[in-house]
């Protein structure tokens, strides 16, 4: 497990309530480039729906101010809403991002955001998903993705939002 | 109020390579209403309450430890004392109530059952007196089933009859269990000052001012208090690894508070009934994992070994960071809360009593201001009854003057003397034989009665 970034902390997005704000890019040559950025990565085999259900949560990131969630009054209180957090770690090679998104469009798993870094040679993903129109439970979406991760040699765990907002939040 | 990376990824890091888990989830369960008639007619609803009470327990807390991808290690069920609800059998007809108990619990999928119990502090009634007498066929004969009694408390001061009659319980058990180590110590604690909210093993069991059924729960975390110690450097003052401390402690019992409230909202739905969510127990408990030591965490401090000088502040200071920290993340905390420092669980623990570090006498220090008691401690197995009543005496006092809850778990490994090891794996780990003293006590021991309970003033 890498330590975590020390570079200035970047916001999650937690809910994407309104479509992403394309005018604080300047738009077209930063979202082209962008897309194209998405599609490279996401690799040949992308279809357009992937291309842009990625670009959707990434640009959602872009706003400037993630749309703020209110935190739960009573920790395990309420009913539990269908977000989980994706985390996949381990040796960096092409072609993890594509497989675990494909995976999740697939289930119809809608991304809300993803976050990819390479931290010390250590490939890093957190993906916030919404599971409510899949039908799936965590657990399964675990074991979908468990396929890809043994095959490419990461780490994946899925785990319930609300798990971090309650280690995280007063 | 979004999330930031880092937050994720201390969580991750916390689950992953922290070695973070939930200790337990217990589901306490009055067996009041249960005595009957006959002790067949008493065993068999004391059986169907288990049964009905805790049929979904285990699938619900492994659909809550899945949801969150949070390891919880054990599912537990703790009773009310059983000598309270079978008060008027035979000490033959509660060793079958235990073993109907370990059935019940098998047959549900929980890895132990405590609450084998007396509350004898100020004397014995017929029944604490059977149960007190079954209890090591009970424990010897039954693989779930855990046992305690509390011999003391501050109100009522110590029974000293009891204390020899439980140091008879823990040699006749040890010999019982002979082939495993004595494996048998293991599942039963002597207590003075017991708490009824405990869902900790082995000294569980749901107290008679508790609701019908509740759902507590026992946090555990060593490894994540561990790197947040080593993260600061030996430069950091007391203050600055309090804070450290503090924060790593809210996120751990926030985790217990979570899963706590889903289990127990979970559960209600399955049963139909209402289960209510009780305590989060801060006692931060090892396992013999690597870095799942509180050893570890007073060596990081700048310790060489657990036992040298400065330990017992040392752990002071980290109890108490973790009292702050927990108090703040639950709604309501409970049960023991004080640091556990089981030798046999803990590597930190083991490796400072090969050294020769770590004696008894410096544990019972340490359980003077915090620590919940000596915990899992083997010594010879040829240590008199004498000895280990003197040992329980000594513990004891500390708790009833200090107004505090201490136990004993002493395993006087049979056949095995200073040098070896009592070995049982799991949870339970292996425990050096450590040396005890030999003087010779027993005209103290054998006195019977009731010390005095303390004065409240003049409290130097």
């Amino acid at each position: 497990m890498p330590d975590p970034p020390r570079s200035r902390p970047r916001a999650v997005a937690l809910r994407c309530s309104s479509p992403p704000n394309l005018a604080l890019l300047s738009v077209p040559q930063d979202l082209r480039a962008l897309i194209e950025r998405i599609a490279a990565a996401l690799g040949p085999d992308a279809t357009p729906a992937q291309v842009e259900a990625v670009a959707r949560a990434t640009l959602s990131t872009q706003n400037g101010q993630p749309a703020p969630v209110p935190a739960s009054p009573t920790v395990g209180a309420g009913p539990i809403s269908g977000r989980i957090i994706v985390t996949s770690y381990g040796c960096d090679q092409p072609g993890i991002l594509a497989a675990l998104t494909t995976e999740l469009f697939e289930a119809g798993v809608n991304i809300l955001d993803v976050s990819q870094k390479i931290l010390q040679g250590y490939f890093t993903l957190i993906l916030l998903a919404d599971l409510s129109d899949s039908g799936l439970s965590p657990s399964e979406v675990q074991r979908r993705l468990a396929v890809h991760s043994d095959r490419l040699g990461v780490r994946t765990l899925v785990q319930h939002e609300e798990l971090f907002q309650a280690m995280h939040r007063p | 109020m979004s999330l930031e990376l880092r937050e994720v990824l201390e969580t991750v890091q916390m689950t992953e390579a922290d070695q973070f888990d939930i200790r337990t989830v217990t589901l306490g369960i009055s067996l009041r209403g249960c005595g009957s008639r006959s002790a067949e007619a008493t065993r068999q609803k004391i059986v169907d309450r288990v049964l009905r009470q805790a049929e979904h327990h285990v699938a619900v807390v492994d659909e809550i430890s899945s949801l969150y991808g949070v390891r919880v290690a054990n599912k537990r069920i703790a009773v009310t004392p059983v000598a309270i609800v079978a008060d008027g059998l035979s000490a033959a007809e509660f060793v079958g109530i235990a073993q109907g108990l370990d059935e019940a619990a098998d047959r549900v999928g929980v890895d132990y059952l405590a609450g084998f119990s007396a509350l004898v502090e100020k004397g014995f009634t017929p029944g604490d007196r059977a149960l007190v007498d079954a209890l090591p066929e009970a424990l010897a004969s039954t693989r779930h089933v855990c046992g305690s009694v509390n011999c003391g408390s501050t109100k009522a001061g110590i029974n000293a009859d009891a204390v020899l009659d439980v140091a008879h319980t823990i040699k006749e058990l040890a010999r019982l269990t002979a082939d495993a180590d004595s494996i048998g110590c293991g599942k039963f604690v002597a207590f003075c000052n017991a708490v009824q909210d405990n869902p900790f093993v082995a000294g569980a069991f749901h107290g008679v001012g508790e609701p019908g059924v509740v759902i507590n729960v026992g946090i555990s975390g060593p490894g994540a208090v561990l790197r947040a110690v080593q993260d600061l450097g030996p430069d950091a003052d007391f203050g600055t690894l309090t804070d450290a401390i503090k924060r790593m402690t809210f996120r751990i019992t926030r985790a217990g508070e979570l899963v706590g409230r889903r289990c127990a909202e979970r559960l209600s739905e399955r049963t139909g009934e209402p289960i209510a969510f009780g305590v989060v127990d801060i006692s931060l408990a090892p396992t013999p994992a690597e870095r799942d030591s509180i050893a570890d965490i007073l060596v990081a401090m700048g310790l060489e070994y657990v036992g040298a000088p400065g330990t017992t502040a040392a752990l002071a200071m980290l109890n108490e960071a973790v009292k702050r920290g927990g108090l703040m993340a639950a709604r309501h905390v409970g049960g023991l809360s004080g640091a556990f420092m089981p030798v046999s669980e803990d590597q930190g623990m083991i490796a400072a009593v090969e050294g020769g570090h770590l004696t008894i006498e410096k544990l019972e220090a340490m359980s003077a201001i915090c620590s919940v008691g000596l915990d899992m401690v083997a010594i010879p197995g040829d240590t008199s009854v004498e000895t280990i009543a003197g040992i329980l005496f000594d513990e004891f006092a500390i708790g009833m003057i200090n107004d505090k809850t201490t136990a004993v778990r002493l395993i006087p490994v049979h056949g095995k003397g200073v040098g070896e090891y009592a070995d049982y794996g799991g949870l339970l780990g292996r425990a050096p034989v450590m040396p005890v003293s030999t003087l010779d006590n027993s005209v103290f021991a054998r006195r019977g009665g009731r010390i005095p309970a303390p004065i409240r003033s003049l409290t130097n």
